[in-house]
């Protein structure tokens, strides 16, 4: 192409060619930004959500379970508030994932994918296991425990996972932190165990989600 | 024009807003991972026609790789930076950082 035709054509698209170093830095920080938001969700987002959901959930029941405050109400508005919670902190994780990797395909998000799908798998393996043991004969003021204890130990796991997987410390201690808070709510015995599940479990994800904001996650990801 | 001259070491063809834009965004996804056509356009935020040209620009200088298949009967058109042009937009942000990081003596220009 000579000069005159790509000055010609630079005119019709509007192509700027002639960018300061400036201009080319502020260009490049502000793509990159805009493309790692469309493209990638925000942790601090959806550990928020489940920190809320934790921290609020388990603390209804806690106040449903005749604790050091009493029974301050009914189990069923404890269990509507925990189940709403938890279905919509799901649902917003299941949500930004789809909407994040819309037309992406490739190795990473081959990895995203059975990462995602990793935790309704182990959930449905978890209840597969806790209603079988409840069938059983388990006894019944052992159940909150079984399945509060289980389900830590699952999200713990799949917490160190995606720390392995995106070789992130952060989420990889998140998910230390998880398995001992699961086996401290157990030691407890209930109702103690859902003040352990509501502060510290609830508690750990939103300084997790805190820490992640502060530390800038986004710069990690992005190389140069 | 003094700009040019002042920049003589950066690629001519990472170095226009339009495809510097394309190359960032390209450059965000993990290496070997494609994205849709109409996925950038949303990204850079381009038309199509305008996208299409800096694409083609672009692909004949080997930094971005377009592939065409078909899912459920429809055509998608892909695109991804290849380790070319993820190594020439390495070399590109390298070069702006050091044409920054050199002091440039604006005093006789001041006076022109």
């Amino acid at each position: 192409m000579d000069e005159d035709e790509r000055a010609k054509r630079s005119a019709v698209i509007g192509d700027e060619s002639h960018l300061s170093p400036e201009e080319a830095l502020a260009l490049i920080d502000a793509q990159r930004g805009k493309a790692v938001r469309s493209l990638y969700v925000d942790p601090t987002m959806i550990l928020g959500a489940w920190g809320g959901a934790w921290l609020f959930g388990f603390g209804a029941i806690y106040l449903a379970s005749n604790g050091w405050l009493g029974t301050v109400m009914p189990a069923w508005t404890a269990g509507a508030i925990a189940g709403v919670l938890f279905a919509a902190a799901a649902l917003l994780s299941f949500g930004e994932q789809i909407r994040h990797g819309r037309g992406v395909e490739g190795r990473s998000r081959r990895t995203a994918a059975m990462y995602g799908w990793s935790w309704p798998l182990a959930f449905v393996g978890l209840f597969a296991l806790d209603l079988a043991l409840e069938h059983q004969g388990l006894p019944a003021d052992l159940a909150p425990l079984l399945w509060t204890g289980s389900s830590l130990l699952a999200v713990g796991l799949l917490y160190l996972a995606g720390g392995m997987l995106f070789d992130d410390r952060l989420q990889y201690g998140l998910g230390v932190w998880v398995l001992v808070t699961g086996a401290a709510s157990v030691a407890a015995g209930v109702p103690g165990n859902f003040v352990v599940l509501s502060l510290a479990g609830g508690g750990g994800f939103l300084v997790a989600a805190a820490v992640w904001r502060v530390r800038g996650w986004r710069a990690e990801r992005a190389p140069a | 024009m003094t700009t040019v001259r002042a920049l003589p070491n950066l690629d001519s063809v990472i170095h226009a807003q339009a495809r510097l834009r394309v190359t960032v965004a390209l450059s965000v996804l993990p290496a070997g991972d494609r994205v849709t056509f109409p996925r950038l356009q949303e990204l850079v935020g381009m038309t199509a026609g305008n996208l299409s040209t800096h694409l083609r620009k672009l692909e004949d200088a080997g930094y971005v790789k377009i592939t065409k298949s078909y899912q459920r009967r429809t055509p998608v058109t892909y695109v991804t930076l290849t380790k070319v042009g993820r190594r020439a937009f390495e070399d590109y942000v390298a070069a702006v950082q050091a044409l920054l990081a050199t002091p440039v003596d604006h005093s006789g220009e001041e006076e022109l």
